[in-house]
């Protein structure tokens, strides 16, 4: 008892550890945000200090970030739309092919993401401006669609492996076509897996950097770009930067939560037997 | 009760297992007429094939061999002619009991207010009408089953194929679900296909059961069944030497007396 007791305890001491060195970052941050910029660089760090809104205000009051904050917005929703409109229907023709089909497709899909991402920039980066897709949002969404593919395929031909064959053979008699039984049998009972795999597309796409770097040069820079261009030639702007990340990290934060009530809910309750 | 509604003549089917995508010969050789207003049931060998006949009338299945007729005309696909309980029941979770039972009618683009009329009919047939707003997870298996068998029945199909619809619920209910399934057959008099691995189940249901032998399934004999529709419970059924005799004769044929085999 005792041992067990004691063993319980060494590991809640690790957590809170590792809680620690993963929170340490963003309270940093959010701390490095609420100061000015003198109170930014006191040595030895100042821990009690008067909280300023300054680099928020900063941040909102400045049309490049605001245009670069909507731009990552559009692009992240224009990626999640994309990549579900393709992806889904063809996750669900995966989950029902062949077995042959099935692993071919599956294991090709994430081959394109296992290499590196530098491989395809350059090619991307010539090709972009040959085809005038260049600093656009609608090429940002076409190369995360790229990588963000592979994950619906294979998130939602699980979840649509899970659907019970008896549903769908029911809704067949019912008289339902293979549209009509796709959208509302199947589609419902994989709700689940369509809302958490949206998020996880979403959360992708807002966070993406090197691609937006690189292909996004003025109008279509997203957010997470934004933030280098404070580091600018005459020095860093600490505060915004700490401030922006802040701004960026609250949507995902956001949609984490949200994910958790997709992903825990278990809809096919009653579906099938008890 | 004299023309066959649905004609099987040298039937056979494959089935492909789920799991390992082997082939099997689920059926070969079978010829079986169903006949029009009939509840006919079948009975067999635990995995003789049974459920894939049920498949291979609803469409779900195509045969590799021989004919497979409704009304004299070939069955291709699945149709709302053709209605289906499962055993697993099939309702949609997020619809309630009567969204459920409306559906095929929604389907077929019936507007709200004469399909919930036509569904509320049948609840009222299966004794649902108190469940009317309740969603499946609230019902108990024996509800649930009686909502497949009104969500069935509202489609107006010629034919209910009916595979192992009570093996799912308790002794106690499936008697019950047994007595009433008659008393609601006996409104409609849809034509049935009945399949169980339940010898007593399927003397107490039918008009005739028919016995098909281990896999590959075709037909052993037939066995018509006399004993009259309002005698058919289950307290009379218990003594009832007819039944006892009858369903032994069935028993003795499924577990491999009879013929040659």
């Amino acid at each position: 008892m005792v041992v067990r007791k004691r063993v319980i305890l060494v590991i809640y001491a690790l957590l809170v550890a590792l809680m620690l060195i993963t929170l340490f970052p963003l309270v940093w941050l959010l701390l490095l945000s609420l100061k000015s910029e003198l109170e930014a660089f006191a040595y030895p760090p100042l821990l009690v200090f008067k909280p300023k809104l300054v680099n928020f205000l900063a941040l909102l009051s400045s049309e490049s970030f605001m245009r670069s904050f909507a731009n990552s917005f559009i692009i992240a929703t224009g990626t999640v739309a994309l990549a579900m409109v393709v992806g889904v229907p063809a996750a669900y023709g995966i989950s029902r092919g062949t077995r042959r089909f099935r692993q071919h497709v599956l294991v090709w899909a994430l081959i394109t993401r296992m290499a590196p991402g530098m491989i395809y920039i350059i090619p991307f980066f010539v090709l972009y401006v040959k085809v005038g897709l260049i600093d656009t949002r609608f090429g940002l969404m076409l190369i995360y669609l790229i990588f963000t593919l592979p994950l619906v395929l294979w998130t939602m031909t699980m979840f649509f492996d899970e659907v019970p064959k008896t549903l769908e053979e029911a809704a067949k008699v019912d008289g339902a076509g293979i549209f009509q039984s796709f959208f509302r049998v199947i589609l419902p009972l994989a709700a689940p897996g369509l809302g958490a795999t949206a998020i996880l597309c979403f959360i992708f796409a807002w966070n993406e950097f090197l691609f937006a770097l690189i292909l996004a040069r003025r109008d279509a820079i997203p957010a997470p770009v934004a933030i280098v261009n404070f580091m600018a030639f005459e020095g860093t702007e600490w505060g915004k930067v700490a401030a922006s990340g802040i701004f960026i990290l609250l949507p995902v934060l956001l949609f984490s939560l949200v994910i958790r009530k997709y992903l825990v809910k278990g809809l096919m309750g009653g579906a099938i037997k008890g | 009760m004299s023309t066959p509604k649905i004609t099987i003549r040298d039937l056979a089917v494959e089935y492909v297992s789920e799991e390992r995508r082997e082939r099997h010969i689920a059926i070969e050789g079978l010829s079986l007429d169903i006949l029009e207003n009939e509840f006919l049931c079948v009975a067999g060998p635990s995995g003789c094939g049974k459920s894939t006949l049920i498949s291979a009338i609803a469409g779900f299945l195509k045969p590799r061999a021989g004919s497979l007729l409704l009304d004299g005309q070939p069955i291709l696909a699945p149709g709302a002619d053709r209605g289906v309980v499962f055993q697993e029941y099939a309702l949609l979770p997020w619809r309630t009991v009567i969204e459920n039972v409306a559906l095929g009618l929604k389907l077929r683009g019936m507007p709200k207010a004469e399909r919930h009329r036509i569904a509320q009919r049948f609840l009222t047939i299966t004794n649902l009408t108190e469940a009317a707003e309740k969603y499946p997870h609230e019902l108990s298996g024996g509800m649930k089953q009686r909502v497949a068998v009104a969500r069935t029945l509202a489609n107006t199909p010629q034919v209910m194929l009916m595979d192992e619809p009570f093996a799912a619920v308790d002794a106690q209910t499936r008697m019950t679900l047994q007595e009433e399934l008659i008393r609601i057959w006996e409104q409609s008099r849809v034509t049935v296909l009945f399949v169980t691995h339940s010898v007593e189940e399927a003397v107490f249901l039918g008009d005739r059961v028919a016995v098909l032998s281990p896999r590959p399934a075709r037909l052993k004999e037939i066995v018509a069944v006399n004993i009259p529709r309002a005698r058919r419970t289950w307290e009379q059924m218990n003594t009832d030497p007819e039944f006892i005799a009858l369903r032994d004769r069935v028993l003795q044929l499924v577990r491999g007396g009879g013929n040659g085999s």
